[in-house]
């Protein structure tokens, strides 16, 4: 027999495999298994590894869908890099994520924390919260929206009680990218559900401890929900962040499909759908389809990095 | 997970063979969409934009074409004009166009170039579908590089719609051969009297500038690129800039606001250009009466007015090319088929549709006497087909021009990211 064979991991699984059920078992277990997630392999080569390989290629052509691509080496990115309404494009994500992401997570956090508390009808309370983030990215919400901030609508009808006459924010290049964040902030559900989660974790006896030593709400929060909680808070502004990257439905319905106006709302990915299938200049749209991937993935090295500083492991603390 | 390797072994050929019957089954479904069914008939795509009414009326004309051929069957695919280039391109892209489609002359080049579009004089020899009795030299407006790329359904021309209540309350009035001073006088006085702009934001509209252009012997499109200079948009856009300021025309915000409806119907201003044909949607969204006035013009007599069309295309690798064009021909000729479009798509381009369509109601009414009049007056010139890109830049004078309107990018700075864009374009 083999070396393998005698090993004491090995011998860890013959126990609690089948009798008669050797390498060959285990074989036809890894097989089925394989068989069961083909469709998922399948899709994912074909629909998701594929196409992204394919993209990286045409990002160094010429590509306008009908003629074959030309190879024009890194001739996109330069333009790209001094395309204004790229640059401008790249200006308005990052005010996007910068003043969305933050201020999603923190209403998000508020209303976990309210709703952490037992009370009647608590189960109720979650669903109404949760609710916004299951309709909020739908197109019909997009034109609820549109309204809800025209002129003389209900939020230009508010503002003018206490006294403010901005008018409607759909039309206004000022505003409208905040009726953007205010429907990514709407839809706090899912960052919620985690905090909520979270908050449950937090051992009562801290809190109890806490409260005896004569620590108020406040400190207790500062102390020991918050570092208690950073894991998920990491987890959350990963994700909140690289989702707010992303964004362009919204965008796409609250401009009435123009991303402006003047390219206002012109979101990343709404320029890359204007220049790949308005423009076809599918060769462009590549490039910064991995100018995006790129940027995006040194926003979240940089955020690991940072979690060493700020980020409370409760095994590390023991 | 099941202990026994036999079992296993048995389960995972069952699964293999159900997946197996299943794509066996899939890949059957796929073929049922475009092969001809078994009694000979075939099945054409048909595509166009356009609203609601649109689609009722062709939706019409196809059971009334499907009668008289019964061997072929018409599957419409319907949208908006934007939705519809996109949707068109990625399927004219992956060899998967509609076999017949609504088309402009702002595409023909563009697809031409890309080998889509089908030359229909082909079939025309073949007998398959009659180029004859297209008024007022129409037929034209489909040709490229002698080749006939689409059949026109109609033709339009650029028009004025006035709120005509807004109108006689300021005691302006619209005649032909005024000139653009005493345009923008009349809707200074619109300011003045009623406290409404005059106008939505003309300066954004390509189709505008191009009769502007062609009023001084110039034109938006040559065969390859643009016809003007960068200082000559910086002008055209720096007047229109200023006279957003004065409230002469209407704040683009507002306007923003309100699309898709029109700032027209929505009543922020008392006129809007726009083509003829669309003209219909006004009394639909808006309160007012609305009515055709003429273009402004530059001495006194030349508005700058070409015909122009929507018109049918089919693509060049249908499997039914003689069906495409019978089919074309049928909704360009037949009368009953010309009586239920109406005025939808311009005044009908052929004899036969023109003779059996009289218009009833007061809008095509006003379409048709609007058209009579500039034909009378002897004002109408050529249209050239516009290079490949032409779209593209379309879209970008009208964003670039709102920009301005918001005062978000100077005039000459617009002109010049506009000469750059379509240069891109034009090379795409």
């Amino acid at each position: 027999m083999t070396l393998v064979e005698e090993s004491p991991v090995h011998a860890v699984r013959k126990r609690s495999a089948a009798p008669g059920a050797g390498r060959r078992g285990r074989r036809q277990e890894n097989l089925a298994g394989y068989l069961f997630m083909s469709p998922w392999i399948a899709g994912f080569l074909l629909l998701t590894a594929g196409p992204m390989i394919a993209s990286l290629y045409y990002a160094f052509t010429s590509y306008n869908l009908f003629t074959p691509p030309k190879w024009v080496g890194l001739d996109n990115f330069t333009t790209m890099f001094q395309d204004p309404r790229w640059q401008k494009s790249v200006e308005v994500t990052l005010k996007y994520v910068v003043v969305a992401t933050p201020l999603k997570l923190l209403l998000a956090l508020g209303v976990a924390m309210l709703l952490a508390q037992r009370r009647r009808g608590q189960a109720l309370y979650r669903a109404a919260f949760y609710l916004p983030s299951l309709i909020g990215a739908s197109v019909s919400v997009g034109f609820v929206w549109r309204a809800l901030f025209s002129d003389d609508a209900v939020v230009d009808r508010t503002q003018k009680i206490f006294g403010i006459d901005a008018g409607g924010w759909i039309g206004n290049p000022d505003y409208v990218l905040y009726a953007l964040v205010a429907l990514s902030i709407w839809q706090f559900g899912a960052p919620m559900v985690i905090f909520l989660a979270g908050l449950k974790q937090v051992p009562r006896e801290l809190y109890e401890a806490a409260e005896m030593d004569g620590a108020g709400p406040v400190r207790r929060f500062w102390n020991i929900t918050l570092p208690m909680l950073s894991p998920v808070l990491f987890f959350n502004v990963l994700l909140e962040s690289i989702h707010a990257f992303q964004v362009f439905g919204s965008a796409y319905v609250v401009s009435d499909t123009r991303c402006g106006p003047a390219d206002a709302t012109l979101v990343y990915t709404c320029y890359l759908y204007q220049k790949g299938f308005k423009e076809s200049q599918m060769g462009f749209a590549s490039a910064m389809a991995w100018t995006l991937v790129v940027a995006v993935a040194l926003v979240t090295a940089v955020l690991f990095w940072s979690q060493k500083k700020w980020v409370h492991y409760e095994e590390a603390a023991k | 997970m099941p202990e026994n390797g036999n079992v296993e072994r048995r389960t995972i050929l069952r699964v293999a063979g159900a997946s197996a019957a299943g794509l066996g089954l899939t890949a059957t479904a796929g073929c049922g969409g475009d092969s001809d069914a078994g009694d000979g008939s075939v099945t054409l795509r048909y595509a166009w934009w356009g609203g609601e009414p649109r689609t009722l009326a062709i939706k019409k004309t196809i059971a009334l074409f499907e009668k008289k051929y019964p061997k072929i069957r018409i599957k419409p695919e319907f949208t908006d004009y934007a939705a519809f280039w996109e949707k068109f391109q990625t399927q004219a892209s992956g060899g998967n166009p509609p076999d017949v489609f609504q088309n402009a002359v702002g595409f023909l080049r563009k697809y031409d170039k890309r080998g889509v579009l089908m030359d229909l004089k082909t079939q025309a020899d073949a007998g398959n579908l009659s180029l004859e009795n297209f008024r007022n030299g129409v037929l034209a407006n489909g040709q490229v590089d002698g080749k006939q790329l689409g059949v026109p359904v109609g033709a339009n021309t650029m028009a004025l719609v006035i709120d005509v209540k807004a109108f006689a309350k300021a005691g302006v009035e619209a005649k032909f051969g005024w000139t653009w001073d005493e345009y923008f006088a009349a809707l200074q006085t619109i300011q003045d009297k009623l406290r409404i702009a005059g106008d939505t934001g003309y300066f954004t509209i390509m189709y505008l500038y191009d009769l502007y252009l062609r009023q001084h012997g110039k034109a938006f499109f040559t065969d390859t690129g643009l016809g003007f200079t960068e200082d000559d948009l910086t002008q055209w856009w720096a007047d229109g800039y200023k006279r957003v300021k004065s409230g002469l025309v209407a704040d683009p915000k507002k306007i923003e606001q309100v699309s898709p409806k029109s700032g027209l119907s929505a009543g922020l201003a008392a006129s809007e250009f726009t083509w003829d044909n669309f003209s219909i949607r006004y009394e639909g969204e808006g309160e007012s009466d609305y009515g055709l006035a003429p273009i402004p013009t530059t001495n006194g007599k030349d508005t700058g007015q070409y015909l122009g069309s929507l018109m049918l295309s089919a693509f060049s690798g249908t499997k039914h090319p003689k069906e495409a064009a019978q089919f074309i021909g049928f909704m360009v000729h037949d009368p009953e088929a010309g009586r239920i479009m109406g005025y939808d798509r311009g005044i009908l381009a052929t004899t036969e549709q023109y003779d059996a369509f009289k218009p009833t109601d007061p809008n095509n009414k006003g379409v048709a006497a609007y058209e009579d009049e500039v034909a009378k007056a002897g004002v109408l010139g050529k249209i050239t087909p516009h290079p490949s890109g032409a779209d593209v830049v379309e879209a970008a004078f009208l964003r670039i021009g709102g920009e301005i309107a918001q005062g978000r990018t100077k005039p000459a700075d617009g002109a010049k990211a506009l000469f750059g864009e379509a240069e891109a374009a034009f090379a795409g």
